[in-house]
């Protein structure tokens, strides 16, 4: 059997392979600690298909498998914010190569918009990391969670002028 | 009915973002929260660009009408691009067609332009080209037009004119003017001699220094000239050997194809009548005539020839053809009655030239012991002594080599054709 179809570009075959190791990258964060097998091989197989067909809903699985293990550790330390990057940047692979067949390049343009897309969407998670670790929700005055949804609004906003793009 | 439907993409950042805040505001697991947050951007952005317009799709490609070789252009036509982002086509395959770029497959943000499919035929026949799927997408991958089918147009593709050209004389012109020297004295250009002035001379034609020194007056005589009379028999009976087009090896059929059309144009060029006869199942017959737009209509003829495993070999060459025709017979010469045929319109008073056409199309690389390699020389040993049967009976027969095949016997037959026949 085929692992690619023939005349498929080599930025394809490269954003199908990220989409097969991004998710088990980011289960590998944790070692030495190693998840359940049955974990580990839910995430591989469905990374596996995902990464054969980026529209799948096997896509769906292997990030809810990550990110729901990591949920499981009960711990936010700095490896969860590479967690979110490499779920992000998995998304966004499977995304640019959702676009057409196989056998389609990838458009350096369209690459360079989602790069841009993918900065701004990563704004908020800093935002979220430092709120569930530094606050406690019951301490917290009223007007700081208003004061932290301005503040992500107004990152959204410098980032999509600072990435913004033509077509954007 | 076609609409626009959220992509795979939009689904599974929604998903993440609502199952990632949803789980983790009610579990109280902190890690969703902030996994989840940057699929929230993506799916509310993602939802917030949706289009709503219904969008009409054609595409039309620039020519109908090509040589084998050339190329045209696929151009896509959208009635409304509002919120529309990105635009991916995807061309079917065909036979014998290539496309730009490789494959079919392409995409382009509509800031660049929508994106053009270059088609280029690479065999002469009817091509089906342009059947494609067309997909649209809007800002963020959001929402998705399609993908939807689009239709196929058809294109013409003629045989490549293979360089051709000629010095030889057509042996026996019989029109009234024309570029080839007539074998009767006439009104032409063409020198021919010096001859004692006789009554009814023109006066223009005394040569003086001759009628000076002679002391009796002299005409110059010239050469008529005239075109001919040309008919094209193509055998659209069989295609031995695989076809690459013209970029890799011809078959039976390629050759024959592609010689009748460098023959039709050379003879159209110099001012000929060209007629053609396409033996096949479906055969057609194209009379005599010359000119631009009667070349369009040979080469396009020639482009419609398909091969028919039932078609038979006609017992006789029905061409209508005058004694001062010459009838070109392009054919690899595999059938019996065909070589009987071209044999009786020899025999009839035409100038018949059987240009072998079979080329390397039955040497193959197999075993030669290989019972399919065995009845292939078998067959070819036939068809040789066929032809040398047809030779012998004063039908010459030449491979198609390109351009000056047909010098050598064209001068030949001339020669033949000037001397004066005895009829029992």
């Amino acid at each position: 059997m085929r692992v690619l179809a023939p005349g498929t570009t080599g930025p394809v075959a490269t954003l199908r392979a990220m989409l097969l190791l991004l998710p088990c990258a980011a289960l590998a964060l944790a070692l030495p600690e190693v998840p359940h097998w049955a974990v580990v091989a839910g995430v591989v197989v469905s990374s596996a298909v995902w990464a054969r067909t980026p529209d799948h809903a096997a896509g769906v699985v292997s990030l809810v498998l990550v990110a729901g293990w990591w949920a499981s550790r009960g711990v936010v330390d700095w490896r969860v914010l590479v967690v979110a990057v490499l779920l992000l940047v998995a998304h966004v692979c499977a995304t640019l190569a959702s676009y057409g067949p196989p056998t389609m390049a990838v458009d350096r343009r369209l690459a360079r918009l989602w790069f841009s897309r993918a900065l701004l969407a990563l704004v908020p998670v800093p935002v979220a990391w430092l709120a569930v670790r530094g606050l406690d929700p019951e301490l917290a005055p009223s007007w700081l969670w208003l004061a932290t949804g301005a503040v992500v609004v107004v990152l959204l906003l410098a980032t999509a002028r600072v990435t913004r793009t033509d077509q954007a | 009915m076609t609409t626009w439907r959220p992509t795979p993409a939009l689904v599974r950042a929604c998903l993440l973002a609502l199952g990632g805040v949803c789980a983790g505001v009610v579990l109280g697991q902190e890690v969703l929260v902030v996994v989840a947050a940057p699929f929230v951007v993506l799916a509310v952005m993602g939802l917030a660009g949706r289009p709503r317009q219904s969008v009409r799709v054609t595409a039309r490609i620039d020519h109908h009408r090509l040589h084998e070789g050339q190329g045209t252009t696929s151009r896509l036509d959208v009635d409304d691009l509002t919120g529309v982002e990105h635009v991916t086509r995807t061309a079917a395959a065909t036979a014998h067609v290539v496309t730009d770029p490789a494959y079919g497959a392409t995409g382009a943000l509509i800031g660049d332009g929508l994106p053009t499919i270059g088609f280029s035929p690479r065999r002469w026949g009817r091509r089906a080209i342009g059947a494609e799927r067309v997909a649209l997408t809007s800002a963020w991958a959001g929402w998705q037009w399609g993908p939807f089918d689009l239709p196929e147009h058809g294109l013409t593709v003629l045989p490549q004119t293979a360089p051709y050209d000629s010095r030889a004389e057509v042996p026996q012109p019989d029109g009234l003017v024309g570029r080839h020297r007539s074998r009767r004295l006439g009104s032409g250009t063409d020198f021919e001699g010096i001859r004692a002035f006789a009554t009814g001379d023109r006066l223009k034609r005394i040569n003086w220094p001759v009628s000076l020194r002679t002391g009796e007056l002299h005409v110059i005589t010239t050469r008529a000239e005239q075109d001919a009379g040309v008919w094209l028999v193509v055998d659209g009976l069989r295609d031995i050997g695989a076809s690459g087009g013209i970029d890799g090896a011809a078959s039976s059929l390629d050759l024959t194809v592609r010689a009748a059309a460098a023959l039709a144009e050379h003879h159209v060029r110099v001012g000929d009548r060209v007629g053609l006869l396409v033996v096949a199942a479906d055969g057609s017959r194209v009379r005599l005539g010359s000119g631009p737009r009667h070349l369009h209509r040979l080469q396009g003829t020639l482009a419609r020839i398909r091969t028919d495993a039932r078609s038979v070999a006609p017992e006789r060459l029905d061409l209508g053809a005058g004694a001062g025709s010459v009838v070109h017979v392009l054919s690899p010469m595999l059938f019996t009655p065909l070589v009987t045929a071209t044999a009786s319109l020899q025999r009839s008073g035409a100038s018949v030239v059987v240009i072998d056409t079979l080329g390397e199309a039955m040497t193959g690389d197999r075993g030669r012991l290989e019972l399919p390699s065995l009845a292939a020389r078998m067959q070819r040993i036939e068809r040789d002594d066929r032809l040398r049967h047809l030779a012998a009976a004063g039908t010459p027969v030449v491979p198609w080599r390109g351009p000056g095949t047909l010098d050598t016997v064209l001068h030949q037959l001339a020669r033949r054709a000037q001397v004066p026949r005895v009829r029992a």
